[in-house]
């Protein structure tokens, strides 16, 4: 997928016949309620032009006739009518509403639940706003046609035909010169539609480089009045503005002209109805309500033609909404279980790298020929630059990827024979930037063993050294983070994430060490938490802090994909080489922020 | 119609009222004879639509049946016709005519807010958040727009059409008439209520909505979470309580739609049967003629449906006001005067800055800077060094007048700061920030903005060579032609930098403000950037904000900062040879690279 696939500037595809099925297969589940709302927009339109009649039908058989209890039967007709009507309308809203919920609902559901199973490979490539207006605003549209859309058609397609066989039933001459003008008006309507969309398409885009650069504007302020941009800025502005004036304007005197112009074309029949009618009248063939019937049906053609073109264009968003839904489903998890993949009860033994391969994008390759072993309860450190392939090993010993080339063992089995549920359930991960979700401090450690109790909580909280802080929090353990922990230093979202893995019980701990700095009392704490959670177990950690590297089992500098230097901390000093390097930088880095040289000098990092 | 010129000559600052509706009726101005027309084109469409149904009055009482009138068939079917041409035309004009004040009230305010806001002093936008203001910009001018060019004209309609209809229904029969709008009142208010409450159910529509999407975003930007702990079940589970909930409050939305709709229908439409019944026995006792009864049944509809809508309208209109409410309010800061000053040299400034005593506080708040002297003479580097929140930025910003000082003296070339233009002193003045802010344009257009020339290509190169980025620039898909920023090349800080550090050469400036980078550049890219640097300080006057003593050695004067105010003065040797925060932080330097180097030792030895 290019960077191009997700632009999001207009959208709208050629209805094809394959994706509207499919569309309107959403609604297949719901059948009952699509029958029930097209059976009640059937009635209402008959209704409507039985209405018709029956005011012609009250000039004619009751005041011209002069017949008072035929009058009163119409007008109790009528009446009746009017509460049927009413359960119609009441119906048709009703389902038709509940109905685009549901499919929305249903294709959110459907969407999230497969988005849980895409792998990581999925989410490198696709950025989450993309994902999200997939989720929420195309859902809508498609569920706009399957119901108002759907809808529409049929109302406006039964309105015109009811229309056609009242007037006919009235006069059937009459109804072949209405028939006459209906293609010139459907033409008339096509054509100012789609100009109107047109320019309103270019209001949007307008729309959206007008919003673009108050952004700019604004955030860029103080460049602006630094290089006194202001008078340059205005008038680049005002073409902007310009520009969206002029397509929003016409826009709307096209509009203010669209519906004049179809009741022209509808005045023209209105007064060939009359001339035709009333020579016929005079001949006895047409009858005064007659005539007022064909005006009332004219009418009641127009609406739906009014918005023919609008209730297309709609149709091509949906269809385009849809078919980027669909690719989305239909999108296959590259990391699946295998057929036969078993769960052998533990995953404590060794962990063995052989050959592997690896690249996220063909031709570059991230690791070739990596191999490494590392016994049941070792600690690895893996130090090196970034884009080096530290976290692609540590992404691949969690089976976020699979490897390209090679195998990846542990405790014996090629882990690809393992399900991930196996692997991944045993598994205690701290990312460097720790997320935490919306909601309380407990309910986010609770995140790494659902079925731990309030205790196990507070025994995680402890070993990862998080409790004091956690208490002294004013809701204590029932504090809410905010959204996405914002609420909450970044040490503290460490310590919570530490105890949230501790919490997990791991077999095998994996940690990527946040690089931010926190203060000196969190990082003993946070050092604390890391020692409960590596003793005896395998562990691999992604490490900046001097501490961590220096208790570690094994340091493996990682660059360009390969292990570079490999050994103890004193063994690796005494190579003198890139290990030597990195070390002193970051003791030097460590000490200037232990006697506060930076705070000194107002540095940021 | 020709595009209005920008008509900044209307300071819309006279818009502002205490009363909303005279800010609304002020925000006309300029537009009160078009909208005035508009309306008045309203009244003559719902007069001709009325005056159709008495031309059906009279032709169904004269013509019809009427031997002699048959003659004038014709010319009736022709003034139908005719009467549909007028009320179109009509219609179509006060269309254009409210679109015309609408958009250009809307792009008026636009560019007014645009420019109004890049004018307005820094201490607003240090505490108003850029999203605030954008929607304000955008959405609240659309309500605006939509309040002029549908709301309230549609609101007008309305009530002309109720108005012009009752008269000439009174006029035909005043017993029918009154008889008519019975229930009228009855529907203006329970709709408006419906309204209000429809307005509220969809708010807490919408705030589910947002809660659902937080949700959906916490878990797409968490999925190495998710997957880490495997809890793609527990995952699902969440989403579908909140999708469930959307769902539920969606249905009781539309639940509340579907009451409404049927039930105001049978209201409707019984006061209608009720008038048809009426008005055929009254045909019948010959208290009115036939042609009567059918203008009475055409007119009646168009008294009685459309005033379900007004409410609604109303509704709606007040949406616009609180907008307006809200656009006022960005309106009615008082911006900073750029041209004002008493001194504006033709020719550029020497560069001689001198302080006296001078103060800085924020409106209402304490003390930011307290008794600052120092005098800089043309040419000379002033260095600031001090920890964060000593006052180093706030000092530099009173240069080009972002702030202004609350006592004391400044002068540059024995001239008060304050009598200097802003704009000019911005023009003297060159800023290059740590991470300087660049524009979604081209690299070309970044190097040159705000230099406010033409400015040839060799002299970008130019620059762009001494800034040590030409070979950079060149090395992009489109060399200078690349845009910057989200759709096209990402430059890291010290790119950004060069680029900046080109600008403000290109612009060339008698007095400089650097902020001397610590950010994490590796040592290659320091050394261009410092020699770039160098090259840029030749012969201006230069103040440092400073965060490391090598950059402060070469300094002419050294000042330290320390709860905003200067504790210590001098150059680097003076500094070194008295007690105090600047030989501190030496000392401590030193002390640091003694500390790595015993580090290295113990771990050898």
């Amino acid at each position: 997928m290019s960077l191009h696939d997700f632009d999001e500037e207009e959208h709208s595809g050629r209805v094809t016949g394959r994706t509207v099925l499919r569309i309107l297969a959403q609604a297949r589940p719901h059948w009952k309620w699509v029958l029930g709302f097209l059976l009640s927009v059937a009635l209402v339109s008959f209704q409507d032009a039985f209405f018709t009649y029956l005011g012609k039908q009250i000039i004619d058989e009751g005041i011209a006739a002069g017949d008072r209890s035929a009058l009163l039967r119409i007008v109790s007709l009528y009446g009746a009518l009017i509460l049927v009507q009413a359960v119609a309308v009441f119906t048709f809203i009703y389902l038709a509403g509940v109905l685009g919920e549901r499919i929305q609902y249903d294709l959110r559901r459907r969407m999230f639940d497969h988005l849980q199973e895409l792998s990581f490979s999925y989410y490198d490539r696709t950025p989450v706003g993309w994902l999200m207006a997939r989720v929420t605003s195309d859902t809508e549209r498609i569920a706009q046609l399957v119901t108002w859309g759907l809808l529409d058609s049929t109302w406006g397609l039964l309105n015109v035909f009811t229309a056609m066989v009242f007037m006919t039933i009235i006069n059937w001459r009459l109804a072949l010169v209405v028939l006459a003008i209906l293609p010139i008006l459907l033409l008339v309507a096509a054509q100012f539609q789609k100009r109107i969309l047109a320019e309103f398409r270019a209001v949007r885009r307008a729309n959206s480089r007008i919003t673009a650069s108050y952004n700019e504007n604004i955030t860029g302020v103080r460049v602006v009045k630094a290089l006194t941009r202001e008078e340059a800025n205005l008038g680049e502005f005002s073409r902007l503005t310009g520009d969206m004036y002029r397509s929003s304007y016409r826009a709307a005197w096209l509009s203010a002209l669209f519906l004049p112009a179809v009741q022209m074309v509808s005045a023209v029949a209105l007064g060939s109805v009359v001339w035709f009618g009333g020579v016929q009248a005079n001949a006895g063939e047409m009858t005064i309500g007659g005539i007022q019937a064909f005006i009332a049906y004219i009418t009641l053609m127009l609406w739906p033609i009014q918005d023919l073109a609008r209730v297309y264009a709609e149709m091509q968003h949906a269809v385009a909404s849809a078919e980027r839904v669909f690719a989305l489903i239909d999108t296959r998890p590259e990391v699946v279980d295998r057929p036969g993949a078993s769960d052998p009860g533990s995953v404590r033994g060794r962990v063995e790298f052989e050959h592997v391969d690896f690249f996220y994008e063909k031709g570059k390759p991230v690791l070739s020929d990596f191999s490494l072993t590392v016994g049941p309860g070792e600690t690895i450190a893996l130090v090196g630059p970034t884009g080096g392939g530290k976290s692609t090993i540590v992404n691949l010993l969690c089976r976020f990827y699979e490897p390209k080339g090679g195998v990846i063992r542990i405790g014996g089995h090629d882990y690809r024979r393992l399900s991930l549920q196996a692997l991944q359930s045993r598994l205690g991960i701290v990312l460097q930037t720790p997320h935490l979700f919306s909601g309380t401090v407990r309910e986010n450690i609770r995140y790494g063993r659902l079925t731990g109790s309030d205790a196990a909580v507070e025994e995680a909280a402890r070993t990862a050294g998080a409790h004091d802080f956690i208490v002294r929090l004013e809701k204590g353990y029932e504090t809410q983070v905010g959204e996405g922990g914002s609420l909450l230093s970044v040490g503290q979202k460490q310590l919570i994430s530490l105890a949230r893995a501790v919490l997990a019980q791991p077999e095998i701990f994996i940690m990527d060490e946040a690089t931010s700095s926190v203060d000196t009392l969190t990082e003993a704490l946070i050092q604390k938490g890391m020692e409960a959670l590596t003793a005896g177990r395998t562990s691999f950690i992604i490490a900046h802090r001097l501490s961590t590297i220096r208790r570690a089992d094994r340091i493996l500098v990682i660059d360009d994909g390969r292990v570079v230097e490999m050994g103890s901390h004193a063994e690796l000093m005494r190579v003198g080489g890139r290990y030597y390097d990195l070390y002193t930088r970051q003791f030097r880095r460590h000490l200037e922020r232990e006697y506060d040289l930076l705070k000194m000098v107002g540095a940021s990092a | 119609m020709a595009l209005p010129a920008p008509q900044h000559a209307f300071d819309l600052k006279q818009t502002i009222s205490a009363s909303r509706l005279v800010g609304l009726w002020r925000m006309l101005t300029g537009f009160r004879g078009a909208y005035l027309l508009a309306t008045l084109s309203l009244g003559v469409a719902a007069v001709s639509k009325t005056g159709t149904y008495l031309l059906l009055r009279r032709f169904v009482d004269h013509t019809l049946g009427n031997a002699e009138a048959m003659a004038s068939l014709p010319w009736i079917a022709l003034a139908f016709v005719g009467l549909a041409l007028f009320e179109g035309g009509f219609t179509f004009l006060s269309g254009r005519l409210a679109a015309f004040t609408a958009e250009g009230i809307a792009r008026r305010l636009r560019d007014y807010l645009f420019d109004h806001i890049q004018r307005l002093p820094f201490t607003y936008h240090d505490r108003t958040q850029t999203g605030d203001l954008i929607e304000r910009s955008t959405s609240d001018v659309d309500a605006l727009r939509r309040f002029f060019a549908d709301q309230a004209i549609a609101a007008g309609r309305i009530t002309l059409l109720f108005a012009v209809n009752l008269s000439a229904l009174v006029m035909l029969n005043v017993k029918l008439g009154l008889f008519s709008i019975a229930v009228v009142p009855l529907i203006v208010v329970l709709s408006y209520f419906f309204f209000r409450r429809v307005s509220k159910a969809y708010e807490a529509y919408q705030e589910q909505e947002a809660k659902l999407s937080t949700t959906l975003q916490e878990n797409l930007t968490g999925v190495r979470v998710v997957k880490a702990f495997a809890r793609q079940a527990y995952e699902r589970e969440k989403f579908d309580r909140d999708n469930w909930e959307k769902f539920r409050r969606g249905r009781r939305l539309l639940r509340m739609h579907a009451f409404f709709w049927p039930a105001s229908d049978v209201l409707c439409g019984a006061q209608l049967l009720a008038g048809f019944y009426l008005a055929a026995l009254m045909t019948m006792d010959g208290q009115i003629t036939l042609g009567t009864y059918l203008a009475y049944a055409g007119m009646v509809v168009w008294l009685i449906f459309p005033m379900r809508n007004l409410a609604r309208l109303i509704v709606q209109m007040s949406t616009g006001v609180v907008s307006h409410g809200r656009v006022a309010e960005i309106i009615k800061v008082e911006k900073e005067p750029l041209a004002e000053g008493r001194h504006e040299p033709v020719g550029p400034l020497r560069g001689e800055v001198v302080f006296e005593n001078v103060a800085f506080a924020y409106d209402g708040s304490g003390r930011v800077l307290r008794d600052i002297s120092f005098r800089c003479e043309p040419g000379q580097t002033v260095a600031l060094l001090g920890a964060t929140g000593s006052g180093k930025s706030s000092l530099v910003n009173l240069l080009p007048r972002f702030y202004e000082y609350t006592g004391g003296s400044l002068r540059i070339d024995g001239v008060e700061l304050r009598d200097y233009p802003r704009h000019y002193l911005r023009r003297q003045i060159g800023i290059v920030e740590q991470e300087p802010f660049l524009f979604s344009r081209s690299v070309r257009e970044n190097i040159t903005y705000g230099v406010g020339r033409e400015v040839p290509q060799e002299e970008i190169e130019a620059a762009a060579r001494a800034a040590a980025i030409h070979d950079v620039v060149v090395g992009f898909p489109s060399g200078y032609d690349t845009l910057v920023g989200e759709k096209g090349v990402t430059l890291s800080g010290g790119q950004k930098q060069r680029v900046a550090i080109a600008r403000t050469l290109l612009k060339d400036p008698r007095i400089l403000i650097l902020d001397d980078s610590t950010s994490s550049v590796d040592t290659e890219t320091e050394a261009a950037i410092r020699a770039a640097l160098d090259r840029l300080m030749e012969g201006r006057t230069t103040f440092i904000i400073a965060h490391r003593i090598p950059t402060v050695m070469r300094a002419d004067l050294i000042l330290v900062l320390e709860g905003g105010e200067i504790v210590q003065r001098g150059t680097h040797s003076e500094l070194l040879s008295q007690p105090g925060i600047y030989r501190q932080i030496y000392q401590v330097q030193a002390r640091i690279d003694q500390e790595v180097s015993q580090e290295v030792d113990r771990v050898l030895t």
